[in-house]
């Protein structure tokens, strides 16, 4: 595996997204605007009392969190395999002696950090203002970790043999709406996921959107007992591999059957 | 013959496209009942290149040049046939393979977009495991080639077509591949860096004997960098051999421009030629004609014999007609086919690793 010429490809990626940080300051403030609706909504709803045992600032640190660990999972760079797909720049990746997830870690990796340096003095300056409230306990703060890079993993993978089924059908694009929209719906942004209505929370601890976003946010602000806690890490360990097997499965196949579009 | 660098053995592609019929009505029913047609971009090719060889590939648009040439990047699967490039089997793109190839693309470009040449440069040196010493002597080199010092610092967004064609070089070169794939490498770029582009690729080819496939549709690219070029169209193979040797076989017709003397011409302002001769241009005393391959030495004696000439020069066609005209053929089996079983090189390349394939393709190496 060539991990050196990786980290310069992340390093020089990094350097050249930096040259135009409002776009990607934009794009960051575009992705945070659904998460502080709700936000607003969950705080105004909770006003003086409690909703399903969470106070308004409660509301405020889940939300908060929400915020953090959306922007660090979101792999923005799976729409853009389905492209080079499609429009045959896959061609240079293809040709070189390291293997093209490089090309997307690395603007992934690039992407995280620059988005970053804009959605933390944002959380700063709202949790100033909100006052959220936490309560982690020690084994919740060291499991939040783990927990936070298992759903990175989890959504990059689970995005990028979405996004390379373009090998196959020229919308593939559409498959990461839909997996944008399920995570919308049952990864916790609506509400958190002890807040849904049963059959929907059922749902949703079984499919991996839950493990995407929602559990790590849990982990940190909910009062998990260790049974759960273990349970929703088995959950990611499960679904991660199930989606490395599918990425491995469909890229093999997918090679063959690419036509390399273009000059 | 040296061993070859290149082996092809009756490769053929296969696209399955989807197609239908213009129109609401078709494209709805094209909802539930998607049509497909099978489109055989390359049918049953073979040739070997030697190392060092420069080699041309020319075939008009839609031909399968570029098909041919993803195939021995490791870009497509083949539908059939066999190809070793360096002893590599391409579709396998094993590390060791992409390290000695390189491919550029006239009208894409593998340059990061916002950072200047020299920080992509570093990249390319890093993924291509070039030592750091050896890449600085490296883009030393080729910097000064292509007389690009200027060009280093700036982003290359902000760089025009041809200064950015130069980077592309480099960043294809600076890890010295043994096998360059160059797809249309001069299109949009002027005469003058059409020119240089051209020198480039004739040192590069001198100083580390690099075994490379061009293909153009500018025909001066062919005649400046390829003695040897191989000619396809509808995916068939049909020449292989030298460019002089295609233009001297081919050319129906030689053109003789002759000046007759102007008294001559001023007493009989119409001239009476042979039968077969056609005449192209005339003006004043001069005269281009047509002349049949066969009937040129009688025509040029009988033109010797009856007029007072006072210069008479026989060429070639324009290159550009022969090999339009190349481009009508349909394949044709006294031109492609009927080849030995390759050379005793050849066939130990592939019975290394092809077990059960059989090793009977018609081979094409050299002029014929």
């Amino acid at each position: 595996m060539n991990l050196r010429g990786g980290w310069f490809l992340i390093k020089h990626t990094w350097m050249s997204w930096l040259q135009q940080p409002i776009f990607f300051f934009l794009l960051a403030f575009g992705w945070m605007i659904p998460t502080l609706i709700y936000l607003f909504v969950w705080y105004t709803a909770a006003a003086g009392k409690t909703i399903g045992g969470m106070t308004q600032h409660e509301f405020v640190g889940y939300y908060l969190v929400f915020a953090l660990v959306s922007q660090l999972t979101y792999s923005q760079t799976n729409w853009t395999v389905g492209d080079r797909i499609r429009d045959g720049s896959l061609n240079f990746q293809l040709v070189r002696p390291i293997s093209p997830i490089f090309h997307t870690v690395a603007a992934e990796v690039a992407g995280k950090v620059v988005y970053m340096t804009f959605v933390i003095p944002i959380a700063c300056i709202l949790a100033l203002v909100l006052h959220p409230e936490l309560h982690p306990t020690l084994s919740s703060s060291l499991l939040f970790l783990p927990s936070l890079i298992l759903a990175w993993l989890l959504r990059f993978f689970w995005g990028y043999w979405l996004a390379l089924l373009a090998f196959w059908t020229t919308r593939a694009n559409a498959l990461l709406g839909v997996q944008d929209s399920l995570t919308f719906l049952l990864a916790g942004q609506v509400a958190p996921i002890a807040l849904l209505p049963s059959p929907l929370q059922s749902i949703a601890r079984v499919l991996p959107f839950r493990y995407m976003v929602g559990f790590p946010v849990e982990v940190l602000t909910s009062h998990l007992s260790t049974v759960e806690l273990f349970t929703g890490l088995a959950y990611q360990v499960a679904w991660l591999l199930t989606s490395l097997i599918l990425f491995i499965v469909v890229w093999r196949a997918g090679q063959q059957h690419y036509t390399a579009v273009g000059g | 013959m040296s061993i070859p660098q290149i082996v092809v053995r009756n490769l053929s592609k296969t696209y399955r496209v989807p197609e239908r019929e213009a129109g609401l009505i078709a494209s709805i029913q094209s909802l539930w009942a998607r049509k497909y047609r099978n489109v055989e971009a390359v049918r049953d090719i073979s040739f070997s290149i030697a190392a060092g060889e420069i080699v041309g590939f020319l075939g008009p648009n839609g031909a399968g040049k570029t098909t041919t040439l993803k195939m021995l990047s490791g870009l497509l699967y083949p539908t059939a046939g066999e190809v070793r490039v360096a002893g590599f089997v391409p579709w396998k793109r094993e590390p060791a393979y992409l390290q000695r190839i390189s491919m550029v693309f006239g009208n894409k470009s593998q340059v990061l977009w916002d950072i200047p040449p020299k920080d992509s440069f570093r990249v390319m040196g890093e993924i291509y495991h070039v030592p750091l010493c050896n890449l600085s002597r490296m883009l030393d080199e080729l910097v000064e080639l292509l007389d690009m010092h200027a060009l280093l610092a700036k982003p290359v967004r902000t760089l025009s077509l041809g200064e950015r064609m130069k980077c592309e070089l480099v960043a294809a070169l600076l890890y010295q591949p043994k096998v360059l794939f160059l797809d249309e490498p001069t299109l949009g770029l002027d005469l003058s860096m059409q020119q240089r582009f051209r020198h480039f690729i004739a040192e590069y080819n001198r100083l580390y004997g690099a075994t490379i496939i061009l293909t153009s549709h500018y025909m001066a690219d062919i005649v400046a960098l390829c003695p040897r070029v191989i000619v396809i169209n509808h995916g068939s193979l049909l020449y292989d051999g030298s460019l002089q040797k295609l233009a001297c076989q081919l050319a129906p017709s030689k053109v003789l421009r002759l000046i007759i003397s102007d008294e001559y011409t001023q007493v009989n302002p119409d001239l009476t030629f042979p039968t077969g001769v056609e005449v192209l241009a005339h003006e004043g005393a001069s005269w281009t004609l047509s002349v049949p391959q066969a009937k040129v030495p009688t025509v040029a004696a009988s033109l010797l014999n009856n007029f007072p000439i006072v210069d008479l020069a026989i060429e070639d066609p324009p290159i550009e007609t022969v090999v339009n005209q190349v481009y009508q053929w349909s394949p044709s089996p006294h031109l492609t086919g009927g080849i030995d079983a390759g050379t005793q090189e050849e066939q130990e390349l592939f019975r290394n690793e092809n077990v059960g394939v059989p090793v009977t393709g018609n081979s094409q190496g050299g002029e014929r």
